[in-house]
C-alpha cells in the first residue's frame, strides 16, 4: 500500500550531474522504446537516486502499513475474517520484502534503508500516521486505502526499471485480494446492522481525508520533474490517480448508501472531472514532518521489534556470510 | 452414542488447541524477528486457524453450533484446549519452543488419526498432512539453529524455554475420560500412545540442537485444560478476540 | 512510561515512548546475505527465478523461501542458491548475445532443399524421355 511520495522529498532543484551524454542517449533511447532498465544498466545517478528513494518509501509503507490493521488482528470477528486480516498484514510484510529488494538493486542495503525509515530520514505513507480507531476502520482502510494504491501501483509498474516492475506485477496480484477483502467486509457492514453501518460511516468519515491526501497535493502546487515523467520513475500525476481513484470508487461509497463527509463532490458532467473540497493540505505537511496521531508509535513500534528480534539475528550470523544485492 | 461424546471430546481438543495457539501465533504477525520469518510464521498460524475451522465444522456435523458461533461465544470454562497453548508469546525463544513441541504432537496425532475409524477426521488427517510437515520442519530447523548453531545467548534462551515450556507440553497428552472407548471404537490410538511416539520424535532432534529435555516430577502439574480449567491467561485472551464479534454475535460480520 | 496502543498486542509489548534514545542501529550484515529463489510451478515445468531474499544459511533459505514465494502460486520444488554463488554474464554484456544475419547456417531455415530437388527430377525426366 503506498501512496504519492513525490511531494515529500523531491528533489527537482538539483542540479542535474553532469552525465555522459552517449549513455545518456542510449540509456534514454532504450526507455523510449519501451524497454526496461535492469540492476547492471548504466543510468544516470539521478534516476538511480530518485528510484531508491521511491521504491524504499514504497517499502517501508508497507511495514508500517502493516500496523494500523495489525491494531485488530487479535480481535477480527469470526474465522473468515480473522484469517483473511492475518493474510492480509502478512503480504503487507511481503511486499516489503519484495520492494526492500528490488531497492537493494540499485546498491542500498536493507540495513541501510531500516536504520533511515527508524532515524526518521526516510519516509513512508502518510495514512499510517492515523489510528484504526474501530473494527469499521481495518474495512475501509483494506478497501479504499488498497484501492488507492492500486491505481499507483499499477501505474508504476509500468514504469522503466525492471525489478520494480516484477516485485509490482506480483503485488498487484495479492493486492486484489486485498480490495475484495475490503470491499466485502464493507458491504458487510453497510448491510448489516444499524450498529455495523454507523461503525463503517464514522469509519468512512475518519478516513476520508487521509484518501483525498493518499496520491498527494494537486499538481498544481506538486513539484516533480519532466524528466521523471520521460525517464518513467512517476507513471501518473497526482491529480490523474486521484481522479481514476474517485472515479471507480465514489460510485460504489454511494450504492452503499453511504456518505462521504464533502458536500462538494461530485463528478463534473462536462470535463467528466470530480470536484471536491480541497483537504488541508498544511495539515498533510505537518503529519508528514512527524506530527501525526500515530507517528511516534508507529516508529517507536517497529523499533521495538526490531530490537526484540536483534538476538534471533545474531545468533546466526557469521563471518562467512558476504552481501551481494540481489540479483533481479 | 456414547461414542459421540468421546468423539466431541477428542475433536474439542484438537480444535481448540489449534484456535488458541493459532491466535497466540498471529500476534508476531507484522512484529517477527526477520522479515522473512514473520511471513512464514504467520502462514503457520494462518493454517491452525483452517484446521480448527475444519474441526469445529466436524463438531457441527454432529450436532454442535457453526464454527463462528463455537468459537467466539464460549467462555474459558467450556474450552478444552490444553494450558501449553494458553499462555503469552513471550519471547521469540518461547514461541518457537511452544511452536516445536506442540507442532510435533499435531503432526503425530494427525497421522494416528490418518488410520481413524471416524472416517471425516481420516479424511481431514490426510489433507493437513503437509501444512503440518511444514510446520514441523520450520519449528525443528529453528530449534537447532538456535540450539546448537547460534550464539551462546540464543542456546541458552532455546534452553531457558525449554525448561517452561517442556512441563507445560505434557498438558497436551492428560488422558480423557474416553481413552478405552476412543482406543476401542478404532478412533484414536490414546494420549499415552501419542505422548510415547512424540518423546521419541523430539528427543533426537533436540539432542543435536544441545538442548536437554528438564525432569518432570508431576507431569499433572500442567493438567487440568481438557476438563476446562484454564490458566489465568485464557479468559482475557478470549475476551480480547471475541471483542468485536460479541458487539453483536447474531450479526453477519 | 510505555506505549499506550489501540492495539493491545502493542500495549503489552511495553514499548517505552522514547525508545528512540536507546534505540542502536542495525550494524552491517544484521540481515544476513541473500539468496536467489527458483521455483517450479508444476510437473514438467522448467524451474524459473522467482525473486530474492535474506537468510543466514541455506537451511533457513529453505524454510523462508516456501512461504514468501509459495504460499499463493502453485508451486512442486524450490530451490534457493546464494546469490554469491552464481555466475553471470550480465545485462551490461548483453551485446555479445546479439548475432548478425549471417548466421542461417545454424537456423533450420537456412537449409532448403526444394529447388534442388524439382530441377533434379526435371532433368531426370528429362533424360528418360
Amino acid at each position: 500500500m503506498y501512496g504519492n511520495l513525490s511531494v515529500i522529498d523531491a528533489q527537482p532543484n538539483m542540479p542535474s550531474e553532469e552525465e555522459d551524454p552517449k549513455l545518456l542517449a542510449e540509456f534514454e533511447a532504450r526507455i523510449d522504446r519501451g524497454e526496461k532498465i535492469e540492476p547492471h544498466d548504466w543510468m544516470p545517478r539521478e534516476y538511480r537516486r530518485q528510484l531508491i528513494r521511491m521504491i524504499e518509501q514504497h517499502a517501508h509503507s508497507e511495514i508500517i502499513g502493516a500496523l494500523p490493521e495489525g491494531t485488530w488482528i487479535t480481535r477480527a470477528p469470526g474465522f473468515k475474517r480473522k484469517m483473511a486480516l492475518m493474510a492480509k498484514v502478512q503480504d503487507e510484510v511481503g511486499h516489503g520484502q519484495l520492494l526492500y529488494s528490488a531497492a537493494e538493486t540499485l546498491g542500498k542495503s536493507r540495513e541501510a534503508m531500516i536504520n533511515d525509515l527508524l532515524s526518521g530520514k526516510s519516509k513512508y505513507s502518510n495514512v499510517f500516521n492515523y489510528p484504526a480507531l474501530t473494527w469499521g476502520d481495518t474495512a475501509v482502510i483494506a478497501w479504499l486505502i488498497d484501492a488507492g494504491a492500486i491505481v499507483n501501483q499499477v501505474a508504476n509498474s509500468k514504469g522503466s526499471y525492471g525489478p520494480y516492475c516484477r516485485a509490482l506485477e506480483r503485488i498487484c496480484q495479492e493486492e486484489s485480494f486485498h480490495l475484495k477483502y475490503g470491499y466485502d467486509n464493507v458491504v458487510t457492514l453497510a448491510t448489516g446492522t444499524e450498529t455495523q453501518r454507523a461503525m463503517v460511516q464514522e469509519a468512512l468519515n475518519r478516513w476520508w481525508q487521509p484518501i483525498m491526501h493518499f496520491h498527494g497535493p494537486p499538481d498544481t502546487v506538486s513539484v516533480h520533474t519532466e524528466k521523471l515523467v520521460r525517464w518513467k520513475v512517476k507513471m501518473a500525476t497526482n491529480d490523474e490517480m486521484r481522479q481514476e481513484f474517485l472515479d471507480g470508487y465514489v460510485p460504489k461509497i454511494w450504492e452503499l448508501g453511504l456518505t462521504v463527509p464533502d458536500p462538494n463532490l461530485h463528478k463534473n458532467p462536462e470535463t467528466g472531472l470530480w470536484e471536491f473540497t480541497e483537504p488541508d493540505w498544511e495539515e498533510f505537511k505537518r503529519v508528514i514532518n512527524g506530527d501525526g496521531p500515530c507517528n511516534k508509535e508507529r516508529l517507536a513500534v517497529r523499533r521495538m521489534a526490531e530490537e526484540e528480534g536483534r538476538w534471533v539475528r545474531e545468533a546466526l550470523k557469521r563471518p562467512s556470510q558476504k552481501y551481494v544485492a540481489p540479483l533481479a | 452414542m456414547s461414542n459421540d461424546a468421546a468423539l466431541k471430546d477428542l475433536l474439542f481438543r484438537m480444535a481448540d488447541d489449534d484456535l488458541i495457539i493459532a491466535h497466540r501465533n498471529s500476534e508476531w504477525t507484522g512484529l517477527g524477528p526477520i522479515m522473512e520469518e514473520d511471513i512464514a510464521f504467520s502462514s503457520i498460524a494462518q493454517d491452525k486457524l483452517g484446521h480448527s475451522l475444519a474441526l469445529y465444522t466436524l463438531l457441527e456435523t454432529l450436532g454442535e453450533a457453526e464454527p463462528d458461533t463455537t468459537a467466539f461465544t464460549r467462555d474459558e470454562a467450556q474450552f478444552r484446549c490444553c494450558h501449553l497453548v494458553e499462555y503469552p508469546i513471550g519471547g521469540y525463544d518461547f514461541s518457537l519452543m511452544r511452536h516445536f513441541l506442540f507442532d510435533m504432537a499435531d503432526m503425530l496425532r494427525f497421522e494416528l488419526l490418518e488410520s481413524s475409524s471416524y472416517e471425516p477426521l481420516a479424511k481431514l488427517a490426510a489433507k493437513v498432512r503437509g501444512e503440518i510437515k511444514y510446520h514441523v520442519f520450520h519449528a525443528a530447523t529453528w530449534v537447532e539453529q538456535l540450539g546448537a548453531k547460534g550464539s551462546e545467548e540464543s542456546h541458552a534462551r532455546m534452553q531457558s524455554s525449554l525448561n517452561l515450556v517442556y512441563p507445560l507440553a505434557l498438558g497436551i497428552f492428560e488422558p480423557s475420560q474416553f481413552e478405552a472407548e476412543l482406543a476401542a471404537s478404532g478412533i484414536f490410538a490414546g494420549e499415552a500412545a501419542l505422548q510415547e511416539k512424540w518423546i521419541a520424535a523430539i528427543s533426537p532432534i533436540l539432542e543435536r540442537s544441545n538442548l536437554r529435555i528438564p525432569a518432570v516430577a508431576d507431569p499433572a502439574q500442567a493438567y487440568g485444560g481438557r476438563r476446562g480449567y484454564h490458566t489465568e491467561h485464557l479468559q482475557p485472551m478470549l475476551t480480547e478476540m471475541t471483542e468485536v464479534f460479541r458487539i453483536d454475535p447474531t450479526a453477519s460480520w | 512510561m510505555t506505549i499506550k496502543s489501540l492495539d493491545p498486542r502493542i500495549t503489552r509489548a511495553e514499548i517505552p515512548v522514547d525508545n528512540e534514545s536507546t534505540w542502536t542501529p542495525l550494524p552491517d550484515m544484521d540481515q544476513h546475505e541473500t539468496y536467489e529463489v527458483f521455483h517450479q510451478e508444476k510437473r514438467g515445468d522448467q524451474p524459473t527465478h522467482v525473486g530474492a531474499l535474506h537468510a543466514p544459511n541455506p537451511e533457513m533459505a529453505l524454510v523462508f523461501a516456501k512461504e514468501q514465494y509459495a504460499r499463493r502460486s502453485r508451486c512442486v520444488s524450490i530451490w534457493v542458491v546464494r546469490t554469491q554463488d552464481i555466475h553471470t554474464i550480465g545485462i551490461e554484456d548483453s551485446d555479445v548475445f546479439e548475432t548478425t544475419p549471417a548466421k542461417d547456417y545454424r537456423e533450420a531455415r537456412g537449409y532448403r532443399v526444394g529447388g534442388k530437388l524439382t530441377e533434379f527430377k526435371r532433368r531426370r525426366a528429362a533424360s528418360n524421355e
